[in-house]
């Protein structure tokens, strides 16, 4: 009776790929077909691409030339614009303007685009040429949030403030100090403009240029307050978790609190219902005189969140490997979710890109992987398979299978020699194909349990631009050297990959089949690097470690 | 743990490492250190023994943490002896790491697989009708945990305590289970071949004194 028992188990085992298989092909999957790709070669794709002029255009960051990059429909390059002088993560949402004129101007159509060295581009998008620049402040980052349009104005928050140009030629109406923002986008409703900081501030600014603290939290402000017909959504990030609260607009008194998960998304408003998502789950919010929970859904995401006006959400996923999840928000009260395939995979906190040009509806994807994927709403077809084919994977998943028909075949024969044999080469090998997924969730699991023992100390020599930001620490021959200011990355190995190039220190890595292993920094190999993450030591390969927003990691030499 | 890619606890000059090396090399020696009857065969034989292994062992190494090692240093142990065990284990940990990366870890490796080789001949593993699968895959399960704790405690450079410590091992736990994983597929399919291979046999001045001594009894 057990032998019949295990043998049908193990059958049963074998049908698992059917079921598997009708899960993975989405139906956006079975709806949209890739048209074409786009490799930018390095960089991250860190905020939204935007469809203006018949032109996809693109920011890339993060690596030796930032660039903005136009694209045709058929996937050529356009038109390229590059900012040397910016070094870090881009993360400013580009920003299309239409023509108009007003009290400070005339201007044509503009691509507005803010850069972490502190300078406004307003670009022609037709071409990519220079319409007129103006520079900022910079305070170890320059301008990492999102702007927002005032009529004849545009207003960009800059480091450790907020400024208002003219649309018309970039010169500088006002700026006014706030406080130390990172990713703290402005939202502008009517008089009002809305703003907060690294220190839990939210600020509001009047036309003129006057501002006031409306609210102070105890956390961060990373995305541009939002205003609901039940107050205005702000959603503060702290250490550990984080608050979604609904403020009066015009006192800041609260009014509601929401508690949520670590490390929020930007948060989307459309009509009376509001997203708000973090490192645990997705949250659709109903805002009519107050705001009520109305479904949630567990995902990963920590950038932007896309929303169709279709009322299709889409997030990316910002985990290792990962993709992008689907939210379907239905007659406002069932949020139903499937992962879509869009064949590139790993962290990512760009919204997709959705736009219509001659009649056919697309939506563009693209993420750290510096890889743009354009989809076309058409009934997908037969991809060709074999250009992807990997025969290993394809070959063990192959022995697997015989293994696991030959164990089900020998424990029902009786034969228990074979039946181990079988057996334990199955176990092996179904473990090497686990490995990687299974120690990186082991590791998280164990990790988010066991809280941190160590901590790595400030150095008051370090500039004070440097608080709130992530740094790291190379040491050479008993020398340290700090890179600091480094915001927005989400592991140890982007974070160092940063730092390095900042530094202009060569790196080298290995790829293995659990993960990558960082050989040499600034030709220094030694007998291998080890790091620490706020002083606890790395146990885990560094694309497997998610970092925090005030990580400090050291590297070094055995 | 891996981006030290196998690399623990103090780094170690080069003179150091010679004189890690030749302690190593000095164990294997005293442990082996012994009158036979065969001096020139069982050396020969050993010595094949211990390079099969450690080639073995290096060819296996992109495979994360299958260790035919463990295995071998436990029926080793079992059909040779605590001595020729433990002996066998330190020079392939020291050959092997020689291809692999040697340091102070070669050490801990070295006292992980001797200790399992010892434990392979108290734990009578092999009976006359050959090997006691039951109890060998037993013992192969456990010799995966024993050797990766053992070897965990070369990272115990004076910075980690307790608790960090206990952390490192649980981050360890998928890759123990590959461990158990890879020696349980040894022992089921090549533990009675091995040890069959391991099995001294008698040579022919043995088979006759002990035909002499028979019949002498006898007379």
């Amino acid at each position: 009776m057990f032998q019949r028992l295990m043998a049908f188990l193990l059958f049963s085992l074998m049908l698992l790929p059917l079921v598997s298989s009708d899960e993975t092909k989405s139906s956006w999957n079975q709806e949209n077909s890739q048209a074409w790709e786009y490799d930018f070669g390095a960089g991250y794709i860190s905020t939204s691409p935007i469809f203006v002029d018949e032109k996809i255009i693109v920011r890339t960051s993060g690596h030796s030339e930032p660039s903005v990059t136009a694209l045709e429909l058929d996937g050529t390059l356009a038109w390229e614009h590059s900012n040397l002088n910016s070094k870090s993560n881009d993360m400013s949402p580009l920003l299309a303007v239409e023509s108009g004129e007003g009290a400070c101007g005339v201007w044509p159509d503009l691509l507005l685009v803010g850069w972490t060295d502190g300078t406004i581009d307003a670009l022609h998008p037709s071409n990519g040429s220079v319409y007129w620049t103006a520079q900022t402040e910079v305070a170890g980052w320059g301008i990492t949030g999102a702007a927002s349009v005032s009529q004849d104005h545009v207003i960009y928050p800059t480091r450790r403030g907020i400024g208002q140009f003219c649309l018309a030629d970039g010169s500088q109406d006002w700026w006014v100090a706030t406080g130390l923002g990172w990713r703290n986008g402005v939202s502008v409703y009517g008089d009002s403009i809305y703003s907060g900081d690294e220190l839990g501030t939210l600020w509001h600014v009047h036309p003129a240029g006057n501002a006031t603290a409306l609210a102070s939290f105890q956390g961060k402000i990373r995305h541009a307050p939002l205003l609901t017909s039940a107050g205005l959504l702000v959603h503060v990030q702290s250490p550990m978790d984080s608050t979604v609260f609904i403020l009066d607009p015009e006192s800041g008194q609260q009014r509601q609190q929401f508690l949520a998960g670590p490390s929020p998304a930007v948060p989307s408003l459309q009509g009376q219902y509001a997203v708000v998502a973090d490192s645990q789950n997705l949250r659709v919010l109903k805002c009519n005189d107050t705001c009520s929970v109305e479904s949630q859904i567990p995902f990963h995401t920590n950038g932007e969140i896309g929303w169709h006006i279709d009322g299709q959400i889409i997030a990316p996923s910002n985990t290792p490997d990962s993709n992008w999840g689907s939210f379907i928000f239905e007659d406002g009260q069932n949020l139903t979710f499937e992962f879509i395939d869009v064949g590139i995979y790993g962290y990512g906190t760009a919204a997709p890109l959705w736009f219509v040009s001659n009649g056919v509806n697309y939506t563009a994807f693209g993420n750290d992987q510096s890889v743009l994927h354009l989809y076309q709403l058409a009934k997908a077809e037969e991809t060709e398979r074999s250009e992807n084919f990997d025969w290993a994977t394809q070959g063990i998943i192959f022995t697997a299978y015989v293994l696991l028909g030959s164990s089900a075949i020998f424990i029902l024969s009786g034969n228990r020699d074979l039946f181990l044999r079988s057996s334990s080469l199955l176990t092996v090998l179904v473990l090497l194909l686990m490995a990687p997924n299974l120690s990186q969730l082991w590791s998280e699991a164990v990790d988010q349990n066991l809280p941190a023992s160590t901590t790595e100390d400030w150095n008051d020599d370090w500039p004070e631009s440097w608080l709130g930001t992530q740094i790291v620490i190379f040491e050479f021959d008993g020398e340290e050297v700090a890179v600091g200011g480094l915001m927005g990355h989400d592991s140890v190995y982007a974070l160092t990959k940063a730092a390095a190039e900042e530094r202009g220190y060569s790196f080298t890595v290995e790829e293995t089949s659990i993960g990558i292993y960082i050989s040499s920094i600034n030709g220094v190999q030694g007998d291998g690097w080890e790091y620490f993450v706020d002083g606890s030591k790395g146990r885990v390969s560094v694309d497997n470690v998610d970092i925090e927003s005030t990580s400090i990691v050291r590297w070094t030499p055995v | 743990m891996f981006q030290a890619m196998g690399v623990h606890g103090p780094t170690l000059s080069p003179f150091a490492s010679l004189v890690l090396d030749a302690a190593l090399l000095g164990v294997a020696f005293w442990l082996l250190a012994k009158p036979t009857k065969r001096p020139i065969r069982d050396t020969l034989f050993l010595a094949a023994l211990v390079l099969s292994v450690s080639l073995i062992r290096v060819v296996m190494q992109p495979l994360p943490n299958i260790q035919p090692v463990t295995v071998a240093a436990l029926l080793v142990g079992a059909q040779l002896g605590a001595r020729r065990g433990a002996a066998f284990a330190v020079l392939v940990a020291m050959i092997s790491n020689f291809f692999m990366g040697d340091g102070w870890w070669t050490v801990f490796q070295a006292a992980g697989w001797a200790s399992i080789a010892v434990a392979g001949s108290q734990l009578s593993l092999v009976t006359p009708s050959g090997l006691n699968l039951r109890r060998a895959i037993f013992a192969s399960l456990a010799a995966a945990v024993w050797f990766d704790i053992i070897v965990s405690f070369s990272i115990l450079d004076g910075t980690i305590g307790f608790v960090e410590f206990m952390t490192y091992l649980l981050h360890g736990v998928p890759f123990d289970l590959l461990h158990m994983a890879g020696n349980l597929a040894f022992v089921v399919w090549m533990g009675s071949w091995f040890c069959n291979l391991l099995e001294e046999q008698p040579s022919l001045e043995e088979i006759e004194f002990a035909v002499v001594n028979g019949h002498g009894i006898d007379g």
